[in-house]
């Protein structure tokens, strides 16, 4: 594990099943309890995924974002992208070549300063402005 | 319908290509009857019957069985190319097999009645054994081929070229090369060397050029052409079964839940059942015995005999054996171990009946728990009726 910054980059195991999924959630839980948690995990040395190993990948997601932060995937090898896609969870993460690209995405978008003052649905116009229009 | 005359084929003039020597243009006769036999080797690997067995890698050989003897569309390979030496008139025909492949081969694969699969430990010499037991019984030419080679040119007119052209053995080519389908004068090969005689045959002798459609299905990519190709009608292939709709095969004793989605073209295999709420589309095969469970995608895939696919998935551009994924888009196969995915299945009869076994039995103990007299519906009822299905043509 290291970090770049705000954001935490983790390498997952070689064998990500029920058991070293256990084991990887453990460790990756006192990082996903802090506000804005920015994850990315590292699948380079990834040999052999199961169910129950996507199923830590989108606790760990589902984590993340219950905590308004985000969770990428990098170094995805072809076989771990096709078990995803069979699986359907393929378009839920982002992907990235490598874990340096993955770090370096949170920070291209610049984050809000309060977040909670504006309402998810505002952008300028409202449902009012809409039937104005119309 | 003649070997070349299928409607949606557009046929071009058929032209020889002669390399080496040139051959007079003369009026071919084809009354005279001449004693005709193959030699169908099965192996995808080979490059040739000249040596035996170079095996191809695991990388190279990625759904365990040879492409020959997997069903495409019904049927295998083998048994269609020795059908197609059935109808061109070929009085014997022997199948051989490197006894390194044996186990891979199931019987079930070919056919058709009075035909042996021999498995042999050399091919080279098994196959020079072969046109020497074809001379003897007054068989004059052969053919030999590969059984994974496809190709809808006219065998006769193959063999009349062979003939005319007064040679020892006569290679086939197309476009992209040669093919491993020969024709040979079985008393020459049987007294020379055969692997000098189709030296020759690729060297001095003129071949014959193929403009037909062939395809060498060589690697499973290849197996997603024909089976597109087929069901697009761009080559003389056809399913087995019956045509529903068109463009959707269905064989027979397949069942397929109404709330299905089949979107032509795609062919569904002989008692295959596929369940509701999946969508088969974009050339898809679902071949026999597969079960196809709920909500589950297929996409420009084939699902090859006897595979249970579970439920929910998106098995896109990929080619499916028992618990074997190879992703074409990736290149890569996979081996799944979770069989709540995908695995290998003996019946679909016997996997059904497990699902209705877990269906009775959560009925039975909904039953007791409510204590009220409940009628267990079978699920082989209305919902696996083929006039009902949401089947877009």
């Amino acid at each position: 594990m290291y970090s770049r910054g705000p954001v935490i980059v983790m390498e997952l195991p070689e064998t990500l099943n029920h058991a070293e999924g256990q084991k990887f959630v453990s460790e990756l839980q006192p990082l996903l309890e802090v506000h804005r948690p920015r994850i990315v995990l590292d699948c380079s040395q990834i040999q052999h995924m199961d169910s129950a190993g996507i199923e830590t990948l989108l606790y760990c997601m589902q984590e993340a974002m219950k905590r308004d932060g985000d969770l990428k995937l990098a170094a995805v090898s072809p076989a771990s992208a096709t078990i995803m896609e069979l699986m359907r969870v393929d378009r839920l993460f982002e992907v990235f070549e490598t874990a340096d690209e993955a770090a370096r995405s949170f920070q291209a978008v610049a984050p809000l300063d309060d977040p909670q003052s504006l309402p998810w649905y505002s952008s300028g116009f409202g449902l009012a402005d809409l039937k104005i229009a119309s | 319908m003649g070997l070349n005359s299928h409607p949606r084929m557009p046929r071009g003039k058929q032209v020889k290509t002669v390399t080496g020597t040139e051959i007079p243009n003369q009026k071919r006769e084809r009354t005279q009857s001449v004693g005709l036999g193959a030699i169908v080797v099965i192996g995808a690997e080979f490059e040739g019957v000249r040596s035996s067995a170079p095996l191809g890698s695991e990388r190279e050989r990625p759904l365990a069985e040879p492409l020959a003897c997997i069903d495409v569309l019904g049927r295998s390979m083998t048994e269609r190319t020795v059908d197609r030496f059935v109808r061109a008139g070929v009085e014997v025909i022997s199948v051989l097999v490197p006894v390194e492949m044996a186990h891979m081969v199931q019987p079930r694969s070919i056919s058709f009645e009075d035909l042996k699969i021999q498995v042999v430990a050399d091919v080279s010499s098994a196959v020079t054994q072969k046109l020497g037991d074809f001379s003897r019984d007054g068989v004059e030419h052969a053919f030999i081929v590969c059984a994974s080679v496809y190709t809808e040119t006219d065998l006769l007119d193959l063999f009349y070229f062979h003939r005319e052209a007064r040679q020892a053995a006569t290679r086939a080519l197309d476009s992209e090369g040669r093919l491993n389908l020969w024709v040979v004068d079985c008393a020459k090969a049987y007294h020379t060397d055969l692997e000098g005689l189709l030296a020759q045959a690729e060297g001095t002798a003129a071949s014959y050029f193929i403009r037909d459609y062939v395809n060498r299905l060589t690697h499973p990519r290849d197996l997603r052409r024909l089976v597109s190709d087929a069901l697009r009608g761009r080559c003389a292939m056809r399913p087995s079964g019956v045509e529903l709709k068109p463009g959707i095969w269905v064989d027979e004793g397949a069942e397929i839940h109404r709330r299905a989605r089949v979107v032509a073209p795609a062919y569904i295999g002989r008692g295959s059942k596929v369940l509701e709420d999946t969508l088969i589309t974009r050339c898809s095969n679902i071949e026999r015995g597969c079960y196809v469970d709920y909500g589950t995608v297929i996409e420009d895939s084939s699902i090859l005999a006897n595979t249970h696919v579970g439920i929910w998935l998106d098995v896109c551009h990929a080619v499916a054996n028992g618990n074997k994924l190879l992703s074409l888009a990736r290149n890569v196969t996979l081996e799944i171990s979770d069989r709540s995915i995908m695995r290998t299945i003996s019946s679909v009869r016997e996997e059904s009946r497990n699902n209705n076994l877990d269906f009775y039995e959560a009925q039975q103990v909904i039953t007791e728990l409510d204590q009220q007299e409940q009628t267990v519906e079978p699920r082989t009822s209305k919902a696996w009726q083929f006039g009902a299905n949401l089947i877009q043509g």
